[in-house]
């Protein structure tokens, strides 16, 4: 259900008590009903697919990760650029961090476990939460207030969540800034490159999945990690992957081979976990990479 | 298109002639069916068009949609060019787009408008809607639609393109949502839809090549192309607007960044619902006016 109020506190006169319109999400008690001539003039909350109302079929990048429902407000003021603050509240901290890994280009460190800042938009995540606070001009009043409310979000979500474990996987040395995506939908796997136009891994909800960006832009390879259930998903979704990519070795439990745009690919089966590199410039930067992530697996 | 995968791409245009690697953004240029005419796409620029600030000029805008409209028809005026798309007794809708980040920009409506009542429909059967299409008696009796949209990349359906610009005919839109909007061709089914466009304007004033939030406006990514693309044929405009896109991606990022998710819809609109060609090969893009860093 959708529940808009507008609430036009100077023409009224009403005058309500900091902290009083608390919805839904307890953090947004945290907001200020005005600050430095900004007031809240909008209250939004949106549940689960009611939130197309709101962006239409943008909403669905929620949906791929796990939405639980979006409360926020719009800030107004004389003279003054609107400012809208958006806080979606995922299923688990894990959701949270994947759709900032989508929305991303660098990793700061401003506001929560991760954030982005430009002159007329905040993003960050903290615990299940992913929060969007943006205007639409930038000048010293719009962001001295959009940083006040970050700062106040960032203090009210008092613990942090736990990023996946198949981050910590993911090999350190010649990995790109802000250059891995977490995801468990598999429209999100050619994020990076074209791999396939359908499931060719089965990815579910059930299965973490990271794309990872290697090396420098002109020799740029990619890799691609899955965690399933079980042992046999993750087997099962390697045999398709050397079935359509490397039908020329099938036997081969890590088949490593030059495809015809010169570039390297390979793939293996660690457990439940599926490891694939894609566009490698040499064949031994691919090796590489397996030697990485095989000696983690190791300790 | 179906169960296509990189190393089968890869592949294929191994067989293909040289140059054929940038299709790896865009599988579905590798199965288009064949066609024996090519569809026009008519791309139009002025480096003017922005000369006064962020607006765009009006009298330039009107002028570019004239130039265009003529060489896709082939006609020598503005006035026959629009007698032959648009009749005098016709009721037309203007599907615009009201998105607020970017949304078609009021000299585009204002051109088009005109232009069609020019062409002698009367003002009370003219209408430019988006979200209240559904409930506007006059696209309710519209006997032709033009449709006009600014391209940008968009979260779930990789651009916001014409074949998306239809949506709100739709009476569930999220019905359309399904693997990353793919199905977005067969809007054109609706009967409310069916066979009335007479004319697809896609805006590339100062398209989104990249967004960061989803479903905000970014500023940082969008950039003065100052660009109509004019067409017959929604996929080959889309497809051409999309590879203007991609050249400003790879421009600005110096790689291939292929756009996330892939704008799967075009290239379904052409292989699943035959609504047109999203093939270069099939396209005859006419070029008018500044030609500098076109990317296509």
């Amino acid at each position: 259900m959708v529940r808009i109020w507008f609430t036009f506190f100077a023409v009224c006169g009403i005058l309500l008590p900091e902290y009083c319109f608390a919805q839904k999400l307890e953090v947004m008690k945290y907001l200020p009903n005005s600050f430095e001539g900004y007031r809240v003039d909008e209250l939004l909350d949106y549940e689960g697919e009611a939130l197309f109302d709101y962006i239409n079929g943008g909403a669905e990048l929620f949906m791929s990760y796990g939405l639980k429902g979006m409360t926020g407000c719009k800030y107004s003021g004389d003279d003054l650029p609107q400012i809208t603050v958006e806080v979606y509240e995922m299923t688990s901290a894990a959701n949270a961090f994947g759709v900032y890994t989508q929305s991303r280009d660098r990793d700061e460190h401003d506001y929560g476990q991760g954030s982005q800042s430009f002159d007329d938009f905040i993003l960050f995540w903290k615990d299940r939460y992913y929060i969007i606070i943006t205007t639409h001009k930038a000048t010293p009043e719009s962001a001295r207030a959009m940083k006040h409310f970050a700062t106040r979000l960032d203090r009210a979500i008092e613990k942090n969540g736990a990023i996946p474990a198949i981050i910590s996987a993911l090999p350190k040395k010649g990995l790109a800034d802000g250059g891995y995506l977490y995801f468990h939908h598999y429209v999100w796997l050619n994020a990076y490159l074209f791999i396939a136009d359908y499931n060719i891994i089965n990815i579910t909800d059930k299965t973490d999945a990271v794309l990872a960006k290697y090396g420098e832009a002109d020799a740029r390879a990619y890799l691609l990690m899955a965690d399933y259930p079980a042992e046999a998903d993750a087997m099962q979704a390697f045999n398709r992957l050397r079935e359509k990519f490397a039908p020329e070795k099938p036997e081969d439990t890590r088949p490593l081979l030059q495809l015809e745009d010169g570039k390297w690919f390979s793939a293996w089966q660690q457990g439940r976990r599926l490891c694939a590199v894609f566009n490698g410039a040499t064949a031994e930067q691919v090796e590489n990479l397996h030697k990485v992530i095989n000696n983690l697996k190791q300790k | 298109m179906g169960n296509i995968t990189r190393r089968e791409l890869l592949k294929q245009t191994a067989i293909m002639s040289a140059g054929g690697a940038i299709l790896l953004n865009r599988p579905a240029f590798a199965w288009a069916d064949e066609k024996s005419a090519k569809s026009r796409v008519v791309l139009i620029r002025d480096q003017k068009l922005f000369a006064g600030g962020d607006t765009p000029d009006a009298g330039i805008t009107e002028r570019m949609l004239d130039e265009a409209v003529c060489k896709l028809t082939n006609k020598k005026s503005p006035e026959k060019a629009w007698a032959s798309i648009i009749k005098p007794a016709d009721i037309v809708g203007i599907k615009t787009n009201q998105w607020n980040g970017l949304p078609t920009p009021p000299e585009i409506n204002d051109a088009l408008k005109a232009r069609i009542l020019g062409a002698g429909v009367k003002a009370e059967d003219v209408s430019v809607d988006d979200r209240g299409v559904k409930r506007n008696p006059v696209f309710a009796r519209a006997t032709a639609l033009i449709n006009t949209r600014p391209m940008r990349t968009h979260a779930w359906s990789g651009v916001g393109s014409l074949l998306k610009n239809y949506i709100m005919f739709a009476e569930k839109p999220s019905d359309y949502h399904e693997d990353s909007c793919a199905v977005l061709g067969s809007l054109q089914e609706l009967p409310t839809v069916k066979g009335k466009t007479r004319l697809h304007v896609l805006v590339m004033f100062t398209p989104q090549f990249h967004h960061l939030a989803p479903s905000k406006f970014s500023p940082e990514h969008s950039w003065k192309y100052s660009g109509l693309l004019v067409g017959f044929d929604p996929v080959a405009v889309d497809s051409v607007g999309l590879r203007i896109i991609e050249g400003k991606r790879r421009e600005f990022f110096k790689e291939d960044r292929p756009l996330n998710p892939p704008a799967k819809h075009i290239a379904m609109a052409d292989t699943r619902y035959h609504l047109g060609t999203s093939d270069p090969a099939k396209i005859e893009l006419i070029k008018l006016g500044w030609d500098e860093t076109s990317y296509v």
